[in-house]
């Protein structure tokens, strides 16, 4: 009893935050004018017990919760850089509209540098080259959302086949950007191309097939086709000239005269390499839904 | 007799121990009806238990010392969080308030009809601007009950499909909350996001509710639909940016959120 007491006692400050304990059992008790003797004393030595258990279970499970949290932040922090990826989240809608009609019909675009205020890179927000998370994320759940209905209208609809769906497309983004990460640092090219600069460029690819597969649902297999063409040749010419930028640009800090001359060649072979997956890909990730 | 006074003895004298209290006090003050009803009933004393143990040992003779007689804690009215702050208060004032003093259950539960009623308001005027700092408190006593509504009104269409009302809205409240917390400066709690995500909900129940009277699958039903999509996400994020004060992205918010409604129009029509 002194052990429960003192124990209670001890987390008493954390008991501040938390929600009354033994609510319905203060209701019981009082409701009842002077409770009988042998009845009133049973209970409240059990609430003795009981509550600070309750309470102190209470508290328990909350802090438990504050800590699993604590935890999973930490282990996030570890992989990834919130901020880093607040980065790319800094959009606003005058953005996207001029990034999405860009994505579609860059022909006309003059200037692809990625412009820099004292070092470091400007958000999209004020630059519409800088590649951004938003839209290739809700292009990406989009064109989820769109197999579901393809597959639905199509009565080949099943949860495990959305599943499926969701499943390959984030894998082949995964190896598409590993094999770049590793063929950037087998050729020793030293960009700023992050890892998350690398998944925006290949979640562009998605806005691409959102447009080919509703054009395929609404104009049959020459739609899709039509729609295919064209939003392939408009996602390799965007990527070409942004990456060019980067990629062919930075030479490489050491001072080999040798080595840099064989470089361009293989950068631009990655570039080219880059560009030519993206319709492939489309294609292979568009063609079941609309047949 | 013995054995059960010494026991009450003993556990007050503990209690009073831990609050400071001079043992002899304990015996020599006078003993009331009175003193029975009373709480402690404020949420904000750790003590309760030990008052409540106080109290039943109170027909022992072992009555309050005198500095138990002091009136009632005020009860600080916060009304809109379940866990108020609290406040340190001595055990002596909370045996003083009386069964009257209580709060009332819903104010203790922090159900206040009032400003559910309020917020419903301002999702069933989209038009209007919002407040930004109605969502202050995370209230999700009305989204249960508008997701509640909108499986029962599915359920008078013969969909028993609650499973998939829980499961959608769980990764949708989890998916915007991710979204907004990288979007905007200031973070939101999940609570917010929850909170007003099931306010926004409502107008999903009108067109469920339409689905029941006539079949949704026709142009009109698309069209119901549509409207109401769009209805849901503009209150929605009309909401989210006047609480997070972020400025041009309202369609930006607009279009998870349509996503997400989209899937709840989805199970209604289909």
């Amino acid at each position: 009893m002194d052990f429960q007491q003192h124990g209670y006692r001890a987390t008493k400050p954390r008991a501040r935050a938390s929600p009354p304990s033994g609510g319905p059992l203060l209701f019981d008790d009082t409701s009842s004018g002077p409770p009988p003797m042998n009845r009133g004393q049973d209970p409240g030595v059990g609430n003795l017990f009981a509550d600070p258990m309750a309470s102190a279970a209470m508290m328990y499970g909350s802090s438990l919760a504050n800590q699993g949290k604590d935890i999973v932040n930490k282990e996030i922090n570890r992989f990834m850089s919130v901020n880093k990826l607040k980065y790319f989240f800094a959009v606003d809608t005058r953005y996207v509209m001029k990034k999405l009609l860009l994505l579609m019909f860059p022909y006309t675009h003059q200037d692809w540098e990625v412009r820099y205020h004292r070092d470091t890179p400007l958000t999209p927000r004020h630059d519409v080259n800088a590649p951004d998370l938003y839209i290739p994320t809700m292009a990406f759940i989009t064109y989820i959302l769109l197999a579901g209905m393809a597959l639905g209208i199509q009565k080949r609809f099943s949860p495990e086949v959305l599943g499926l769906c969701a499943s390959t497309a984030l894998v082949w983004i995964i190896i598409e950007v590993l094999v770049m990460l590793l063929s950037l640092y087998l050729l020793t090219v030293h960009t700023d191309l992050s890892t998350f600069d690398l998944v925006a460029y290949s979640g562009y690819k998605y806005v691409g097939m959102i447009l080919t597969v509703l054009c395929g649902l609404l104009f049959g297999s020459d739609g899709y086709f039509a729609a295919l063409a064209w939003s392939s040749c408009a996602l390799m010419f965007f990527i070409v000239r942004s990456l060019k930028m980067k990629i062919l640009s930075s030479f490489s800090a050491d001072s080999m005269g040798v080595g840099t001359s064989a470089k361009p060649h293989f950068r631009l072979y990655i570039t080219f390499a880059l560009a030519a997956f993206q319709p492939i890909i489309i294609y292979w990730l568009t063609a079941h839904l609309v047949r | 007799m013995s054995i059960s006074g010494l026991f009450f003895y003993l556990i007050p004298s503990r209690l009073f121990a831990m609050s400071g209290f001079d043992n002899t006090d304990f015996f020599q003050s006078s003993y009331s009806v009175d003193d029975q009803n009373q709480g402690g009933y404020g949420y904000s004393d750790p003590n309760d238990p030990y008052s409540k143990q106080y109290e039943y040992s109170q027909p022992m003779g072992y009555s309050a010392p005198p500095g138990m007689m002091q009136p009632q804690q005020p009860y600080m009215g916060q009304i809109y969080q379940p866990t108020p702050a609290f406040t340190p208060v001595s055990p002596q004032s909370m045996y003083g308030s009386s069964f009257e003093d209580e709060p009332p259950l819903l104010e203790e539960l922090g159900i206040n009809f009032d400003h559910i009623w309020q917020k419903t308001l301002t999702v069933l005027h989209p038009l209007k601007a919002a407040d930004g700092s109605i969502m202050n408190e995370t209230d999700l006593a009305g989204p249960m009950v508008f997701c509640l509504a909108f499986g029962a009104t599915l359920l008078l269409t013969g969909k028993i499909q609650f499973g998939y009302v829980y499961g959608i809205s769980a990764i949708g409240c989890l998916g915007m909350y991710c979204l907004l917390n990288l979007m905007s400066m200031t973070g939101v709690s999940f609570g917010c996001v929850a909170s007003v995500l099931g306010y926004c909900l409502l107008p999903m129940i009108t067109l469920s509710s339409f689905g029941v009277l006539f079949s949704l699958q026709g142009m009109l039903g698309m069209i119901l639909t549509a409207t109401i999509i769009g209805w849901c996400s503009f209150s929605a994020s009309k909401i989210f940016i006047s609480a997070l004060a972020m400025d041009g992205q309202q369609l930006l918010v607009a279009y998870p959120c349509a996503l997400l409604y989209g899937v709840f129009a989805l199970i209604s029509v289909f």
